[in-house]
């Protein structure tokens, strides 16, 4: 019962750091999602100790385990947009897939390399 | 909430976490859970004749919670932020690098296949989260929801191959993973990142911070050279 009190509380903290981020957004026309904005104002307020981690850690830690829930219903709405990709399919099949393996490469390669004497262990 | 909502919620929970019991037992890339279940979902809805919108109210109930969820995000890069001066210069060149290859790649490849214009400047901001991807879809005459479903498929794609492309070009560093995931496909790659790992996951969301808001800077650059 107190565990469950608990993260509620700690889930409407994070979704207040949420709303104020929107509406900071909002309110200054900034071409930029409020969640990110969110992320960075969370970020700040732990560094600053305004915010300490077991306030806010235990439903950050459930919802980040379970982040990839809020995709699903996400990716439903690709049904919508079947005909454009029968359409144009090997195309677009070409550019996204190229898009993302070029990258991965890309970003993975100099970063490892930029580090490449550093050993797992130490991270 | 109509039953339709009500029902549309359970099978889509029912969904998830039957096939992340599957991921989670069996370990392989392929069970992608947001695939398998988005697939599940789809064909439930097309064999009982509901449409998308209908399933909408369904949506915005169970994704009312993605944007706290996001903020989160900054615990674990807290966490972590030992690794954040270790790594900056590698995190900034590389997620630079990576942003301005997927979205020329994209539209290089979309222009030179004959895709309409308004097509093609929907894909280049593809590698962004939707809030960023419509905004930039809006500036430069794309279609914004194509747009954010060109976001959803790279998202899909990067979170179902992402993983063991990486593993099978020799990148082991989790910093160096996380960070790849993160630019290409956004919180998708971040949500798959964190599957694999914490340190992973804490900088998948930063380079998919960093890559939303560089694309949005790149984007007037891009569109000049397609």
């Amino acid at each position: 019962m107190r565990k469950a009190l608990r993260m509620l509380g700690q889930t409407a903290l994070l979704w207040g750091v949420y709303w104020v981020s929107n509406r900071f957004v909002t309110a200054a026309g900034l071409p930029v999602p409020g969640n990110v904005v969110g992320v960075l104002l969370l970020f700040t307020l732990l560094c600053l100790g305004v915010i300490r981690l077991e306030h806010v850690q235990e439903a950050a830690d459930f919802l980040l385990r379970h982040l990839v829930f809020f995709f699903i219903p996400i990716a439903v709405g690709l049904m919508n947009w079947g005909q454009v990709f029968q359409d144009h399919g090997l195309v677009l099949l070409a550019a996204i897939v190229v898009s993302s393996l070029l990258p991965f490469w890309a970003v993975g390669f100099i970063t490892q390399w930029l580090h490449r004497k550093d050993g797992e262990c130490e991270l | 909430m109509s039953p339709l909502t009500l029902a549309a919620i359970a099978a889509t929970l029912a969904a998830y976490v039957l096939f992340r019991r599957l991921y989670l037992r069996y370990g392989h890339p392929l069970l992608n859970i947001v695939v398998l279940s988005a697939a599940a979902i789809i064909a439930l809805l097309l064999a009982c004749g509901v449409s998308y919108q209908e399933y909408a109210p369904a949506r915005e109930i169970m994704t009312f919670l993605l944007g706290p969820a996001t903020v989160g995000l900054a615990v674990p890069l807290y966490r972590h932020r030992h690794l954040l001066r270790r790594y900056a210069v590698a995190i900034v060149t590389s997620v630079a690098a990576g942003a301005a290859c997927a979205m020329l790649s994209a539209g290089l490849i979309a222009r030179l296949g004959g895709l309409p214009r308004e097509v093609v400047m929907s894909i280049v901001p593809k590698g962004v989260s939707i809030p960023f991807a419509i905004e930039i879809a809006r500036l430069y005459d794309g279609i914004p929801p194509l747009a954010a479903a060109f976001v959803v498929a790279t998202g899909t794609l990067g979170s179902l191959i992402g993983a063991s492309f990486l593993t099978r070009v020799g990148i082991t560093n989790p910093v160096a993973r996380g960070l790849a995931l993160g630019t290409v496909s956004h919180a998708q790659g971040t949500a798959t990142a964190l599957l694999e790992g914490e340190r992973q996951g804490s900088m998948a969301g930063l380079a998919m911070i960093l890559a939303g808001v560089l694309t949005a800077l790149f984007a007037p650059f891009a569109v000049m050279i397609l």
